[in-house]
């Protein structure tokens, strides 16, 4: 198993807080990692640093081995990094299908010059890429069928929203795909629905690493779960050894739950 | 009577967009001929050509304010770059008659240059302070016009500039060079017209492209732009440059349409003039665009003719009035006269935003979660 993602020692602080605190792990290759924790402990400051939102104030993040700490959001995107966000980030007035087609920004490369004269590869490249907006897409079953990809992003449902951001990250086919918090805020079956697709995902050789609040799902789809508190790594392992871990039990639960338990 | 404007309204959306555009285009290519019959006067082609000049001017400007959502407050700035360097390369200030393309080629790139200048210190600026900053660029320019009298004969201006050439060097009065020369309003008005086709035609290919989506993307939301892998200083550079590019190109036209240029066609007010264009006609609507320039530029003079009212009065009626309807706009019809889709959604039917909230106390009603139908 290869690494596709390694961190060595990251920590990124605003003012005083210590919100990652001297974090490593690792993700491989076609594996699908579950980062859990409770509110504040630092995952998606972890993510941030990670996509090259926040630069870290100091470690190493390795991408197949190439450092890509500290670079910009679009360059970390460009090297195979895409990721969703907690609270949804669409380009809310701009189609279904024209947000998929943004997340091909970094894979394609027509320039202004051949765009205004319309070129030939310009028109091929456009083609390929609202082919292959439809297959990504239709991992969706349903969802985004037809008329629909016409509309704007905002007009769409709550969860098809969290969907489409999904598709939009996939669409650079990247190295590793974050999700932060993918079915935040669905119905059981919705979530259920999310979790399938994420397997069908890792089926397809992806590899993901997501940050998720509902055990049911992190059990359901995790090869391996992390969990943090106060932006420290508390455990790391299969969902049963994290989930009865006793750090981790008290980090949700408060120290004398902890102890009850044990 | 609400029925019957539907029901047309209804039909008119049916007709395919290039339907609309090929008819424009006729219309606009016919206009002249009402001249050669004598139907209407010279004075209306000159007004022809100024409100071709103002669509290219707006086109341009919408590229930055409608696509990549930056205000530009000092544009004319770019204008005068384009009709500055044409003036100095084809006039007797300094003995040039460089071949028109070569001027208009030249004139558009000086421009595209100001523009990367101009670009690279305030392009991390947002909003307020991008709006003061291009501002003061557009007065900073007209005032170095108006102290660089060596270059620029000061408020005086430049006169004498020649008319292009389409071929050939010199000034040759018979033959194919005589018939190649643009010297007359129609000539100048067919040049116009056929450069404002070419550009939106272009601009039109841009907007429905990777790069026209790249600007849209960062207007919506920016760091979800940068997280897509669009590089927010290139793209905003890009759209910069190619609009005062623009710019330069209408510039140019323009010093050589009117033989003589001086500062006092570079105001500020000229900037604010064609923000309303674009605001008018709909922020990000190509369409749109040339719809609000010709209205705000060529309604005036219709209704200075009708009205036969002095110069001067005319021309502090005409800033109440645009004041008046800019405001009436932007409470009633904020997206414009003909929108873009976008901005239409953006402006009034739903407040993305509210929506949000709402959206965020609704979602978990288990099944019953719908798109919304728009
Ligand atoms: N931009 C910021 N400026 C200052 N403090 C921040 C910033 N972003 C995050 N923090 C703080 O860092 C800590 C970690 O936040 P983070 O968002 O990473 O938590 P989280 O684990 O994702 O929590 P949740 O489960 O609620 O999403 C919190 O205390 C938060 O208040
Ligand atoms: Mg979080």
């Amino acid at each position: 198993m290869d690494a596709i993602l390694e961190l060595q020692g990251v920590s990124m602080s605003f003012g005083g807080l210590k919100a990652v605190d001297n974090l490593s792990f690792t993700i491989n290759e076609n594996e699908i990692v579950s980062i859990i924790g409770p509110n504040g402990s630092g995952k998606t400051t972890t993510f941030n640093v990670i996509s090259g939102l926040y630069e870290p104030d100091s470690g190493e993040i390795l991408l197949k081995g190439e450092s890509v700490a500290g670079l910009r959001p679009d360059a970390v995107h460009d090297k195979g990094i895409s990721r969703t966000f907690q609270s949804l980030r669409l380009f809310s007035n701009m189609s279904v299908l024209d947000n998929v087609l943004v997340g091909m920004h970094s894979v394609t490369d027509s320039g202004v010059l051949a765009s205004m004269l319309r070129l030939p590869k310009v028109r091929r490249e456009e083609q390929a890429m609202r082919e292959r907006a439809q297959e990504i897409l239709e991992m969706f079953p349903g969802r985004f069928s037809g008329p629909r990809q016409q509309q704007p992003a905002f007009s769409l449902s709550y969860a098809n929203r969290r969907r489409l951001e999904i598709a939009r990250a996939l669409a650079s086919d990247p190295t590793l795909l974050m999700l932060d918090e993918p079915v935040a805020g669905m119905n059981p079956m919705e979530s259920h629905e999310v979790m399938e697709q994420i397997k069908i995902l890792r089926d397809k050789g992806y590899t993901i690493v997501m940050i998720e609040h509902d055990m049911h799902v992190v059990e359901g789809v995790s090869d391996r779960v992390i969990a943090m508190d106060h932006g420290v790594k508390i455990a790391e392992g299969t969902y049963h050894e994290v989930a009865n871990d006793p750090q981790v039990v008290e980090a949700y639960l408060g120290k004398r739950a902890a102890e009850a338990t044990a | 009577m609400a029925a019957m404007t539907e029901r047309i309204s209804s039909v008119l959306a049916r007709v395919p967009r290039g339907v609309y555009m090929a008819l424009a285009v006729v219309l606009a290519a016919g206009f002249p001929l009402l001249n050669v019959i004598g139907v209407v006067e010279t004075a209306w082609l000159r007004v022809g050509v100024m409100s071709l000049l103002f669509v290219m001017l707006a086109l341009g400007l919408n590229i930055v304010m409608g696509e990549t959502g930056l205000l530009n407050l000092g544009y004319i700035a770019f204008f005068a770059f384009g009709a500055y360097t044409t003036a100095l390369l084809s006039s007797p200030k300094f003995e040039l008659r460089w071949p028109f393309l070569a001027v208009v080629v030249v004139s558009t790139l000086i421009a595209m240059l100001a523009g990367f200048v101009i670009g690279l210190p305030t392009l991390r600026l947002r909003g307020d302070y991008l709006a003061i900053v291009t501002l003061a660029f557009g007065e900073i320019v007209r005032l170095t016009i108006i102290n660089l009298q060596g270059f620029t004969n000061g408020p005086n201006g430049i006169t004498g500039i020649y008319s292009p050439l389409l071929a050939g060097g010199s000034e040759v009065k018979t033959g194919l060079a005589a018939w190649l020369t643009v010297d007359k309003p129609i000539e100048y008005y067919y040049l116009v017209l056929v450069a404002v086709v070419v550009v939106s035609i272009l601009l039109a290919n841009l907007k429905n492209s990777r790069v026209g989506r790249a600007w849209n993307a960062l207007r919506e939301d920016e760091l979800a732009a940068i997280s897509s892998g669009i590089t927010a200083s290139r793209a905003k550079m890009l759209s910069v440059v190619l609009s005062a590019g623009i710019a330069g190109f209408a510039g140019s036209l323009y010093a050589y349409y009117s033989n003589v240029i001086s500062p006092e066609s570079f105001l500020f007010m000229q900037s604010v003039i064609v923000v309303c264009m674009v605001v008018l006609g709909g922020m990000g609507s190509i369409p749109g665009v040339v719809v609000g320039a010709i209205v705000l530029q060529a309604l005036p003079q219709v209704i200075r003719q009708a009205a036969g009212a002095a110069r001067s009065d005319f021309e502090v009626y005409r800033m109440l009035i645009f004041g008046v309807l800019i405001v009436v706009m932007v409470i009633f019809r904020p997206e414009g006269l003909l929108p873009d889709k976008l901005w239409r959604r953006e402006s009034h039917e739903v407040d993305p935003r509210e929506l949000e909230k709402t959206r965020q106390s609704l979602f978990d009603l288990e099944e019953g979660e719908k798109d919304l139908e728009v």
